[in-house]
């Protein structure tokens, strides 16, 4: 129960600081807001502020527990020194009074979703994302006391504004305390849109396409996680909000939030830019200046810079994990993110046609569903006649466009409040119509429906869960009972030495070890511990082709092997070993040779290395010119160079030798012969020492990664001796 | 210019040290059991077994094809044997008949043999799968039963 109260105070602390930067700021700007207006603006613009407090204290290395504390405190005394923005009490108008039958129905519908998200949010937190990397970036930075150069963890170099606002909520009231505050921003993304609607005069509109959203399946599960998507829906809209008063009222100050919030939402997630681009367009073509726009993206630059610098410092890449071809850098592979992101853009959906129901209704292949009622949501359409609707649906088709990347349910999330105001604004002034759809949307979402027709395996809310919440079922228990991920990190405690790196083939619960966990595709040295595992067992990875490429004897002192075709998509060119021959004795690999290669020049040791479990890989398609170079370091006779690579990649290269005289790069016109070959009987064992010299000295194998069946028939034979195993996975470890 | 790099430290081979063993046996209480059934075993598991049905077959990964040994561990229920008297069980390796042995009495069982060299490939999934001539029926739910499977698989001697 103490836990309970904990995670409260923690979501409540923050959520306060919010709320009260926010309001500092407001009133600050001067800056005039309806009641209705005033929680969910002030908490999201405060909590961009916070954000960018709590990313400096983690730069300083300065994040204590109690530091964050008084950054709270101080931020909840700063509203005292506020002045009042509400605006002059104009009382409610006609058109925004509501009946008692209408509060009852609201209260009612709004009332029962939130008995459920919050005692969900209050459960101890064991979602996949949020316990696998959300909180883990989080407990791992509090451990530090800022932010670690993390290189091996793509999660790691996406922007984590949300996450900065978890990290006070966390130190805390721990992992509970970061999903309750994401439920906060789901109580302030339901309030701004029905102030929205106030706003525009259809209070109704506001109020219906607040419960819309309130009350979306996946919005549900997703808020009462230590998810983000939520709070960068409440940001996105924030953004859209401000612009509207900007329009209406033309205070410059009120471009302040929209430049600050548009920064907040890339540094929230990286495809909620678009809001930044919105923004800039919209001030563009109202006030036909330059100079509004200049000032948002000044501000906004105060939140994204931040961000980029950081990824720039620790992985050589602003935009990290993405465009690896234009910032080359050691930790990221192109082709693992064009992997990553080509499964993004589909999951398991073969079909993309069937997207609209999967997404709607049966919600299994897209990780959750937004509800059967979005499914109306092209009716929205008809909210063109109003300029509002227009409006709104501009902004929606922006964010709609970044959706194609990642066709998750939750991707969809900060779409919703823009689709579903236009839905209800289409259906105009027809409040029994409008609240027969809230009560269809609240039937057909409540989890007890959802059962009847959405695909079982669907990620969305079961119960309501008061006995975990209130701590009645142990957090342990109830942790291992739904997230084997949980089991596998707590295993990992108990048996791994602090300071032991392991690596892992599949994604576990992070946020609940204190050991680097290394997952096989979340970098790229990941990346190639998983290919050298993989070398040790599968037979179309082994060095079992020999090509020997002859020549007349010529002396070279530079001399490259180059690959000259375009690979298929996603088709690398590898090497194993790459030797050089003269009159049939190989050179010995000298100190002063000087090597490299092109792509992926960090790699090219793994050609020289002598051992059958690892190879050079360009880990991008091949490509004319990809090459692996020596530099003899003097003029050396050659005439023969042998290439050791395995046949999953079947590309082949010409030797090319360095002509002084002419400065360019000639053919030698190798003769070619092609081996087959087996490699070392003790490859496997190879492979793990390989590991080890690498600092890796345990392996997670779940039972149903590929070559989990081979580790766990001979793990002697690998030069492993399991340590320990839960069911579902064992735990090895690296004999030296 | 990309980066340049000197040789690494050669890496030496390794002198005494047992090369590896191939064992492909899947135990009915490993996690991963339920999908490597193609038929005839019972899903739910019961401790460290599950019921078989009268052909059970079980896939295994591709793997070393030198010297392999099928081998399987099952019992017949005293319950069983009452009824229907003396089995005969055929053992079976990419659904080529291995052998085929007759069991007159219940208990635990081990039965293993060499499989013929070709059987099987490297880089190809193999089946293996056991054959029972004679059902039983439960008298409380009607259920056809074979006998009770603990695990199977090929492995190298």
């Amino acid at each position: 129960m103490i836990a309970a109260l904990k995670a409260i105070l923690g979501a409540a602390l923050t959520a306060w600081a919010c709320y009260a930067a926010g309001s500092f700021l407001i009133g600050r700007l001067k800056l005039k807001l309806e009641r209705a207006e005033r929680f969910p603006l002030a908490f999201v613009l405060g909590a961009a502020c916070l954000h960018l407090a709590v990313f400096v204290l983690l730069a300083l290395h300065l994040a204590y527990w109690p530091v964050l504390v008084l950054l709270l405190l101080g931020a909840i005394l700063s509203v005292r020194l506020n002045k009042p923005f509400l605006t002059e009490a104009n009382g409610a108008s006609e058109s925004n009074r509501y009946s008692w039958r209408q509060i009852l129905l609201w209260v009612a519908l709004f009332g029962g979703f939130s008995v459920l998200y919050f005692f969900d949010a209050l459960a101890p937190e064991g979602s996949p994302d949020g316990s696998s990397y959300h909180l883990a970036f989080v407990a791992r930075y509090l451990r530090a006391h800022g932010f670690e150069r993390i290189t091996t963890n793509m999660y790691a170099a996406l922007s984590q504004g949300i996450e900065m606002l978890f990290v006070p909520a966390f130190a805390i009231g721990k992992h509970s305390a970061a999903a309750l505050l994401h439920f906060v921003f789901l109580m302030a993304l339901a309030l701004a849109i029905f102030a929205y609607g106030r706003r525009i005069g259809k209070p109704w509109a506001g109020v219906a396409a607040a419960f819309l959203v309130y009350a979306s399946p996946v919005v549900g599960i997703d808020s009462s996680s230590a998810y983000i998507d939520v709070a960068v829906a409440a940001v996105v809209f924030s953004v859209f909000y401000w612009l509207e008063i900007w329009d209406e009222t033309r205070a410059d100050n009120a471009l302040i939030p929209v430049g600050l919030l548009a920064g907040f939402s890339y540094a929230a997630k990286y495809p909620a830019a678009v809001a930044l681009i919105y923004a800039l367009g919209f001030v563009l073509w109202r006030s036909r200046s330059l100079k509004p726009a200049l000032r948002i993206a000044a501000l906004s630059a105060i939140m994204i810079l931040p961000w980029m610098v950081k990824d720039w410092i620790v992985v050589g890449n602003p935009v990290a994990p993405f465009a690896n071809q234009i910032f080359r850098n050691p930790n990221f592979h192109v082709i693992t993110i064009q992997q990553w992101a080509d499964y993004m853009s589909r999951y398991e959906i073969q079909n993309l046609w069937t997207l609209p129901l999967e997404v709607t209704v049966r919600g299994q292949k897209t990780q959750g569903l937004i509800g059967p009622v979005f499914l109306l949501a092209p009716l929205g359409l008809l909210s063109l006649r109003f300029a509002t609707g227009r409006r709104l649906l501009a902004m929606g088709a922006l964010l709609l466009a970044t959706y194609l990347y990642n066709v998750g349910a939750r991707f969809l999330i900060p779409e919703l409040p823009f689709f579903a105001l236009a839905l209800v604004l289409a259906l105009g002034n027809s409040p029994g119509l409008i609240a027969a759809l809230a009560i269809f949307h609240a039937a057909s979402s409540w989890p007890a429906e959802l059962r009847d027709y959405a695909t079982p395996g669907a990620w969305r809310l079961d119960r309501v869960l008061y006995k975990p919440a209130l701590r009645k079922i142990p957090e342990d228990k109830y942790l291992r009972s739904i997230n084997p991920g949980y089991s596998y990190a707590r295993m990992v405690d108990a048996y791994v030495p602090k300071g032991e790196r392991v690596f892992s083939v599949e994604t576990i619960a992070t946020a609940y070890t204190n050991r680097d966990i290394l997952v096989e595709y979340e970098c790229a040295f990941c990346n190639l511990m998983m290919d050298i595992l993989n070398n040790g067992w599968v037979a179309a990875y082994q060095p079992r082709v020999l090509e020997q490429l002859k020549f007349p004897e010529r002396t070279a002192r530079r001399i490259r092997i180059e690959q000259n075709a375009l690979g298929r998509p996603l088709e690398q060119w590898s090497v194993h070993e790459l030797r050089f021959f003269d009159r049939g004795a190989e050179l010995p690999r000298r100190p002063q040779w000087r090597l490299s290669a092109w792509p992926n020049p960090w790699d090219v040791q793994l050609a020289f290395d002598d051992s059958p479990a690892t190879r050079w890989r360009t880990w991008e398609r091949a490509a004319p010119g990809d090459y692996i170079q020596v530099d003899f370091g003097q003029a050396q006779a050659v005439d023969e160079v042998r290439i050791e690579r395995s046949y999953d990649y079947n590309l082949q290269a010409d030797v090319k030798i360095f002509d002084d005289s002419s400065g360019r790069w000639m053919a030698a016109g190798a003769s070619r012969e092609t081996t087959a070959g087996r490699p070392d009987a003790n490859i496997r064992r190879y492979a793990t020492r390989e590991l080890a010299l690498r600092g890796i000295h345990y392996v997670l194998i779940t039972d149903n990664a590929p070559g989990a069946f081979d580790f766990r028939g001979d793990p002697q034979g690998w030069g492993m001796e399991k340590v320990v195993e839960e069911p579902g996975a064992h735990l090895y470890r690296i004999v030296p | 210019m990309p980066e340049t790099y000197a040789p690494p430290v050669q890496r030496q081979p390794f002198e005494n040290f047992r090369p590896y063993r191939s064992t492909r046996i899947v135990n009915m209480s490993d996690g991963d059991a339920t999908v490597r059934i193609v038929r005839d075993v019972d899903a739910g598991l019961a401790g460290s077994w599950r019921w078989a049905g009268q052909h059970p077959t079980i896939r295994v990964p591709g793997g070393p094809v030198e010297n392999l040994l099928y081998v399987i561990d099952f019992t017949l229920p005293e319950v069983t044997i009452k009824d229907t008297g003396p089995v005969t069980l055929s053992f079976y390796v990419n659904d080529r008949l291995l052998d085929r042995v007759r069991y007159s009495s219940p208990g635990v069982q081990h039965f293993e043999k060499r499989v013929p060299d070709g059987w099987t490939q490297e880089d190809q999934e193999a089946t293996v799968g056991a054959e029972i001539d004679k059902m039983w029926t439960s008298p409380e739910d009607g259920k056809h039963l074979g006998f009770i499977l603990t695990s199977i698989g090929l492995k190298q001697q």
